[in-house]
Formats: structure tokens, sequence, C-alpha cells
């Protein structure tokens, strides 16, 4: 592809010194957004989707937490070494994000009028009049019925839905380039999430800007994203766009996850648990961090940690036996043949 | 499969009062739970779906009386739960246990995991003495996926799937044959939910539990039900076998809540029916029928009247005026 990157991470690494010991929630991962598209990235609680993220904003909290290695080159300059004033004119501008819980993430003392007009206040050359004029678009593009009289409320007075649409107003009101969204639908119902969803596809369309969106579910992964970067303890295991992931799954962990939920479209007797839990990021085993779940683990997998590498064209892989996983899908495909 | 009633419930109701003012005067009532009636069939899995505040919970916790009924008639192996006294409540506790949705928040942090498992062989009378009790708990720790070695722990020593087996092994002490399980692998990782769902589905084979199974997601509900129940806003709006609720839902809210399903397939392209608006108040409910400010095939009887719920053939229970013009 020879379209010019929005930002390009480079081997972060972000690390987190506690009194028991570093904590390795980002361990050297690389991936890329480019204009306009929408890259998902999956993984479990822990996996350090929402640090890579937060390292973005750089708003990883030091100490405990730093940035130990690695750059994010984003409008040709690194962000790693940006100074906080800086940052600010990032955030919020060219950068926006949103969060799970929009109730959190809202200041329940002053209207949503006002905290949408902090952020226009602050990037662009507006009077006050002008913002108040611009937050109430905003209020009426992510669909909130009555802006002129919602921009007066307080978040306790919108429902979850609503809340969330007003942290997007509030994320978009300055035209960014990228919009982070963490696991933005989690805390909504399966109703309420379908609208948001379509809100943001409609949305990334018409301001042209892309969206690294940060979730757990598989679902809502292969329903937004053009391309997928799977994590598993603070490394992306599997990085390929959405229909190859998901019709041809090479990383062992994102296989086991396929496996493991209950499809909607299909019915299975059993579904095929991944075995064990996820290891403590304070005590991670050596080698391959999958290992101790892996139904394919050897002892080469024990001993050393495989590099994440291009085994066909734009689908990169962290897996030392890759051949193995396809044995076992060939079995299984004979299997399903014999019924 | 033989069609032997466990539980069945008529026209169950419970509203909390709202209270306001210097005398605290019951101004509104929240009707959580408003005239449900439903039965669960020895040894299968009933599915209770519905969105956050629709009553599914609150309608769990009724039958077990955690909660007072307002009205209604709950009979449970042909005894009318509400009408027992304290005593007798607690004999027949033995026989209804629940599983909460929070294995961080459901598990008292002093108590070891053989006493949390230990504790209702004890209030139940269940062991003769403590080696009795002792081996009885390794067993069910046992059957599980628990390790005795894990007996003289504390709950923060687990990780979540292995807090929410001890939430499974202290339910199934006492051996009882209903279990309410709600929202059991919600707050569960991905990877760990198949584990407990595995877990759950053999244990209902081992012990031929029956389960009322409370949840949102309803690819989890598809996979262990064999019947399906919808609530919205305190009301049963369809009840059906799992693969006739899935294949043919008959009513609008189902319609719509299948087709928001985020399906993990990119070349799947659903119909999706978007809903307008957010689930109303249940303190003051829409008048008719309670989906009807959002339903997409609102007609004006459906504002004033509310509808039936009943029989549309074979067990397929819905409360929809589309369907009575039909």
């Amino acid at each position: 592809m020879s379209k010019e990157k929005l930002i390009d991470v480079k081997n972060l690494a972000t690390y987190f010194h506690t009194e028991e010991g570093t904590v390795k929630a980002v361990d050297g991962v690389s991936f890329e957004i480019y204009p306009g598209e929408t890259l998902g990235v999956v993984g479990e609680s822990g996996c350090g989707k929402s640090v890579t993220s937060l390292s973005i904003m750089r708003l990883i909290e030091s100490p405990p937490g730093k940035i130990e290695t690695g750059e994010i080159i984003f409008d040709n300059k690194d962000l790693t070494k940006s100074t906080q004033k800086e940052m600010r004119k990032i955030r919020g501008n060219d950068i926006s994000m949103i969060f799970q819980e929009p109730m959190t993430s809202l200041n329940p003392v002053y209207t949503v009028g006002d905290q949408i007009m902090e952020a226009i206040l602050i990037h662009k050359d507006v009077n006050k009049k002008q913002a108040r004029q611009e937050s109430i678009d905003m209020l009426t593009k992510v669909g909130i019925p009555l802006p002129e009289q919602r921009v007066d409320e307080y978040p306790h007075q919108l429902s979850g839905g609503m809340r969330q649409r007003v942290m997007i107003a509030m994320a978009l009101s300055c035209d960014p380039q990228l919009l982070i969204a963490d696991e933005p639908t989690t805390a909504l119902d399966v109703t309420i999430q379908a609208q948001i969803l379509e809100l943001m596809n409609g949305l990334k369309d018409q301001f042209g800007m892309a969206i690294m969106m940060i979730t757990h579910d598989l679902g809502v992964i292969a329903e937004v994203s053009d391309r997928v970067a799977v994590m598993y303890a603070g490394k992306i295991v599997e990085y390929t766009d959405v229909e190859t992931l998901y019709a041809n799954p090479k990383h062992p962990y994102t296989w086991g996850l396929m496996h493991s939920i209950p499809h909607i479209e299909k019915d299975v007797d059993r579904l095929q648990a991944i075995p064990g839990s996820v290891p403590n990021p304070l005590d991670f085993p050596q080698g391959c961090k999958y290992n101790t779940r892996c139904p394919f683990a050897t002892d080469k997998c024990r001993e050393v940690e495989p590099e994440i590498e291009e085994i066909e064209e734009s689908h990169q892989v962290a897996c030392w036996h890759v051949d193995k996983l396809e044995e076992a899908k060939a079995k299984e495909k004979k299997e399903k043949e014999k019924e | 499969m033989t069609e032997e009633r466990l539980l069945e419930i008529k026209n169950l109701k419970k509203y909390f009062p709202v209270k306001a003012g210097v005398f605290r005067r019951t101004v509104a009532h929240v009707k959580a739970v408003d005239d449900i009636s439903f039965h669960i069939n020895k040894g299968e899995t009933l599915g209770l779906v519905g969105e956050s505040g629709c009553g599914k919970s609150t309608a769990g916790r009724t039958i077990l009386r955690l909660l007072e009924a307002t009205e209604g008639e709950i009979t449970f192996e042909g005894h009318n739960l509400l009408e027992l006294d304290k005593r007798e409540l607690r004999e027949m506790r033995k026989e209804m246990q629940i599983i909460f949705q929070d294995p961080y928040a459901s598990l008292n942090p002093r108590m070891t995991v053989a006493d949390i498992v230990g504790e209702p062989i004890d209030i139940h009378g269940l062991a003769a003495n403590k080696k009795e009790r002792n081996e009885r708990v390794t067993e069910i720790l046992d059957t599980v996926g628990l390790g005795t070695e894990y007996m003289k722990r504390y709950p923060h020593e687990f990780s979540g799937g292995q807090r929410q087996r001890i939430g499974v092994a202290r339910a199934l002490a006492v051996d009882p044959s209903l279990i309410i399980a709600d929202e059991p692998v919600s707050a569960l990782d991905v990877s760990i939910q198949a584990q407990v769902i595995n877990l759950l589905q053999d244990l209902q084979k081992d012990f031929s539990l029956t389960y009322l199974f409370i949840a949102h997601d309803l690819s989890v509900v598809k996979h262990i039900s064999d019947r399906v129940a919808v609530m919205y806003l305190g009301k049963l709006v369809e009840v059906a076998d799992k693969q006739k609720l899935f294949d043919d839902p008959k009513h609008p809210y189902t319609q719509s809540l299948l087709s928001a399903i985020p399906v993990a397939d990119p070349t799947y392209k659903s119909d999706r029916i978007i809903l307008e608006g957010d689930v109303p108040s249940p303190v003051n409910p829409p008048s008719g029928c309670r989906f009807h400010p959002r339903c997409p095939y609102a007609m004006e009887i459906c504002s004033e009247v509310e509808p039936e719920y009943k029989d549309y053939g074979e067990g397929h229970y819905a409360a929809c005026h589309l369907l009575e013009q039909e």
C-alpha cells in the first residue's frame, strides 16, 4: 500500500513500575492506521489494548507508568517526545478519545453544552456564542433530539446511550483525524449499541476520520473494522485485514477465541473453551506468552518468544507453529464433511 | 422430553415504591415486574433475556423470595412459595439456588473457599460431622474443576473464572433441583466464558438440574437454552422454543433485538432494524403496549389497549396486536 500513514506506532513498550514488580503492559507493538480506516484492536482484559491507546494520547500516569521504548509518528512528529504543552494541542483537536463509561467521563456539575464548548473554545478561534451554536450543531449531528434544550442539561438527565452520543459530539467537535474509541459500547444495551455503531460509521464517512476501535467483542470488531490487531499479554499476536482474520485465523489464540464464543448464526453442542486463564502480568511465562494455554505448544514455545512476522501478504502472525494450526483446521474440516 | 413442570409462575408482580416528601409517602411505583406468567419444565434451561432495567433480575430474585412479590403465584413442585412461612421457605431453598453475576462481589472476602461452600451444608444440616462436611466440600470443588489445594484459600486469590466456579460450587452444595443463574458469565473474559458455560452444561447433565438462565447476551442464551423468554419493561413479550424464537420471532421487539446482535463474521450482512430512542422509565411506562413508542409497526390501537399475552401455537407465546390481526 502506498497510502500515507496517519499514525505509525513502532515498537511501543509501556511498563508500569509497581512495588510488586514491573508490569509490561505493552511490550513492543507496531501498527499503523491509514486515513479514513477503522483499525480494530481486540483482546481480553489486561492484554494492553487500553494502555496502547492511552500511550498514544500520552495519558499514562507517570510514575508508575512509563513509555520505555518506541515511536509514535503522527504528522511527522514523534508523540513520545512531545511535551505536555504540545500534546494539549493535539488531544481533542487532531486525536480524540471516547471511553467505555460515559457517566464517569463526563463532568456531572457542568452542562453538556459547557463541556462540548470547552474543547471548541480551546482549539478554535471562535467566541462563546459561536461555540454554543457549534455545540448545538454537533448534538444534532450525533442524533440527539431537541438539541437546543439538551445543550443546557446535565449528564445525569441523559440516558446511557445519550451520554455516549454527547461524548462522541465532544470528541468530534474539533474535526479530529483520529478517533480512539475504547470499548465505546460495552456498557450499553444491544439495541443502543446498534444505534451507536451505526452513528459512528456514518460520522466516520462524513468527517473522513480514522477510528481505532478497542473492544473485546469479536462481533463488534467484525462489524466495524477494516483491519484488526489481536492482542495477548502486551503483544500483538496477529495483524491483518478483517476478512482474512475471520476466514483464516493463523494464530492459535485468535483461532481459540473464535471457537470459544457461541455464534448466533450456527449452533454447536459444546463450546471449545481455551483452558486456563490469562497469565499474571507480574509473572509472564517465558517464551511465547500463550504457551500455557496453547494446544500446540512445544519446548521451543516455552523457551523462545516468537517475533511477529509477515507470513502472507499483509498478514502478520507471532507463532512458531502456524503449520500445526493448519493441520488442526484441515482435520476439523474433514470431520465436518464426514457429518 | 417429559414435559413435567418444575416451576410455574402466574401473574407475578413486583412493584417498588417510590417515596418522596417529609412523610416519605409513596408517590409512585416502579413496576419492575408487571404481571408475568411462564413455566419451566424439569431438566430444561429457560433463557430469560432483555435489556438493562427490563426486570429480568428482579423476576429471578422474586421467584426465590429474595424479594417479596407484590402479587401472583409461584408454584414450585406443587407448593405455592408465596404462602410458605420462614421455616418452610428455608427448607424449600435447598431446592432452589442462585448464581450471581459478579464473582468479585458475591463471595465473602473473609471466608475461605471451604467455608463458603460448606456454609449451606451447615445451614441445612446436610453433614453429620466435620469430616463428612469436608469430604462433601472436596467432592463439590472437584466437580466444578477446583482442586482440594484451594480449600484453605480466600476469594481474592482466585481469578474471575475460578471465583465463578466457587459460586457454582456453593449453589451445588445443597444438591438443588433449580438453579437461577443471573448473568453468570457477563463479567468474565471471552475465553473464560466458554469454560463456565461448558461447566454449567456438564453439571446439568450429571445432576439433572433445571436452569433459569438470565442474561443479556443473546448468543450465549441461544447456545445454552431450550426455550427463551424475552422481557421488555416489566412484561414478557415473547416466549418460545429456542429454535422457533430465533428463526421466526413474532414480536417486533424480539425481531429488532435479534437483528441488533453484532455477528462475528465480516461477510455476514444483516437487515438491521435500528430502534429509535431509549427504553422508557418503568415508573411511568407507556400506555397500551409498552413497546409502542419505539415499535416500527405501531398502530393506533397499540397506544390504547394492552395486547393480550397468549399462545400462538405449540407454546409460542407473544403479546402483540399485529399477531391478533393476522
